[in-house]
């Protein structure tokens, strides 16, 4: 983890800052500049919603899991700005998602962006008192005190998993050998699919529509069962047209949606720093059954 | 060699700004220079993107506005930023919704001079050769 600060919760003076300005009962936005940096939006001294282009907003989450569909919230979107009234309610009026999901939906929200800006890189702090605008808040916003403690216990799980994750770097890339007898539930091997040596755990939880620490759970139990490996750089399109890149199993020709991984084991290692990395896990191959021992594909 | 290095200047521009998904460099006639789109049809793109870059700026100048400096494009699924490098390529960055706008604008001025200099050694290179 690239934490700045103490082990136990978010960087010192990210929390400091913070506890000020809800102290203060301060309305407005507490700019943060770093990596990956964002906005926090406080109304009253309590916490409504969170932008940092390192967690999922609302409307990805809410989007892209398909929970609700681009056309819905298009139309809830538009009525909401008519009658000058809230998305949430219009969201909710329609029913297009249950108030008590789209509650359970937004604190989780907040809380995986507090864990991201805590986790991450901070430059300056910048405190803009003001009218706060923002599509989902959550309402009544969080006490800051809920949400550092939510973001103390989200560090301090990752920081009891065997290996370092960082958010932004470390990058899960394929292997090439089957595993006979591992069994793949639908949503493992969505991640998989997506674990194609270029996305972080942070892309990976963007596309899927799925918090980051939620996804660094799920990445991390991959990884231990041996279906995952870190990357030590993000692989290119030249890499995968390298001869020799066709990944055993694959027929010549046939139309693929995955991209053809085959790494060389020594390719990996080939920058001596990056043999000091744990030791890279191979990833099955092919999925979705397309060779036999591959595992399942339900 | 140039092409390396310019594959290297894109990549580091994606490990400082948040959120890109796939990158490429294409010629202004819509020719795919380098890509890495990560799935995408860089063919397509090449072509598409020259022809969007050509129209944008041909808005800004009948607008009165000065010298394009970006033309990005936000979807439900994500965002495509174009930029102009030199007068000869263009240079575009595919990003998912959570693309750090505000810190690629920032970034993406020396990245582009950058890859101005590579290509123009890589030409007067491949003339001498």
């Amino acid at each position: 983890m690239t934490t700045e600060g103490s082990e136990d919760g978010p960087a010192g003076p990210l929390r400091e800052a913070l506890t000020v300005c809800a102290a203060a009962g301060m309305s407005g936005t507490l700019r943060v500049t770093g990596h990956p940096g964002g906005a926090i939006h406080l109304v009253d001294g309590r916490v409504v919603a969170i932008e940092t282009p390192g967690a999922p907003s609302p409307e990805v989450l809410l989007l892209r899991s398909h929970r609700i569909t681009e056309s819905d919230w298009d139309t809830a979107f538009a009525a909401a700005a008519v009658a000058g009234g809230r998305m949430s309610a219009e969201l909710i009026a329609r029913e297009m998602v249950g108030s008590g999901e789209l509650e359970g939906v937004l604190r989780t929200a907040l809380a995986d962006a507090m864990f991201v800006l805590a986790s991450g890189t901070v430059e300056e702090y910048r405190s803009e008192p003001g009218p706060v605008d923002f599509v989902l808040p959550v309402e009544p916003g969080a006490e800051t005190e809920w949400l550092l403690a939510e973001t103390s216990r989200r560090i301090r799980v990752l920081a009891s998993l065997p290996d370092r994750y960082d958010l932004n770097r470390v990058m899960a890339a394929p292997g090439a050998a089957a595993r006979p007898g591992v069994r793949l539930v639908e949503s493992q091997d969505e991640i998989l699919a997506l674990a194609d040596g270029r996305r972080t755990p942070r892309d990976i939880a963007f596309a899927l529509g799925q918090g980051v620490f939620a996804t660094i759970l799920q990445l991390a139990r991959l990884r231990e069962a041996g279906l995952l490996v870190t990357a030590s750089r993000r692989m290119t399109e030249r890499d995968r047209r390298e001869p020799g890149h066709q990944a055993p199993g694959d027929e010549p020709g046939s139309p693929s949606k995955l991209p053809r991984r085959q790494r060389d084991r020594s390719a990996l290692l080939r920058n001596p720093k990056t043999a000091e990395l744990r030791a890279p896990l191979r990833l099955l191959q092919p999925r979705f059954g397309r060779s036999p021992g591959s595992g399942e594909t339900p | 060699m140039a092409e390396d290095k310019l594959l290297a200047e894109i990549q580091a521009l994606r490990d400082k700004v948040t959120g890109i998904t796939g990158t490429a460099v294409a010629s202004r006639d819509g020719l795919i220079i380098r890509d890495d789109t990560g799935g995408v049809d860089p063919d397509n793109l090449a072509a598409l993107t020259a022809t969007a870059l050509a129209l944008a700026q041909r808005l800004v100048s009948e607008a009165g506005q000065g010298t394009l400096r970006e033309a990005v494009t936000r979807s439900s699924g994500g965002h495509v930023a174009i930029y102009a490098v030199g007068a000869n390529a263009v240079l575009v960055l595919l990003g998912d919704e959570g693309l750090d706008i505000t810190r690629l604008h920032y970034e993406s001025r020396a990245t582009i001079d950058t890859i101005e200099a590579l290509l123009a050694l890589s030409s007067s290179e491949s003339a001498a050769g």
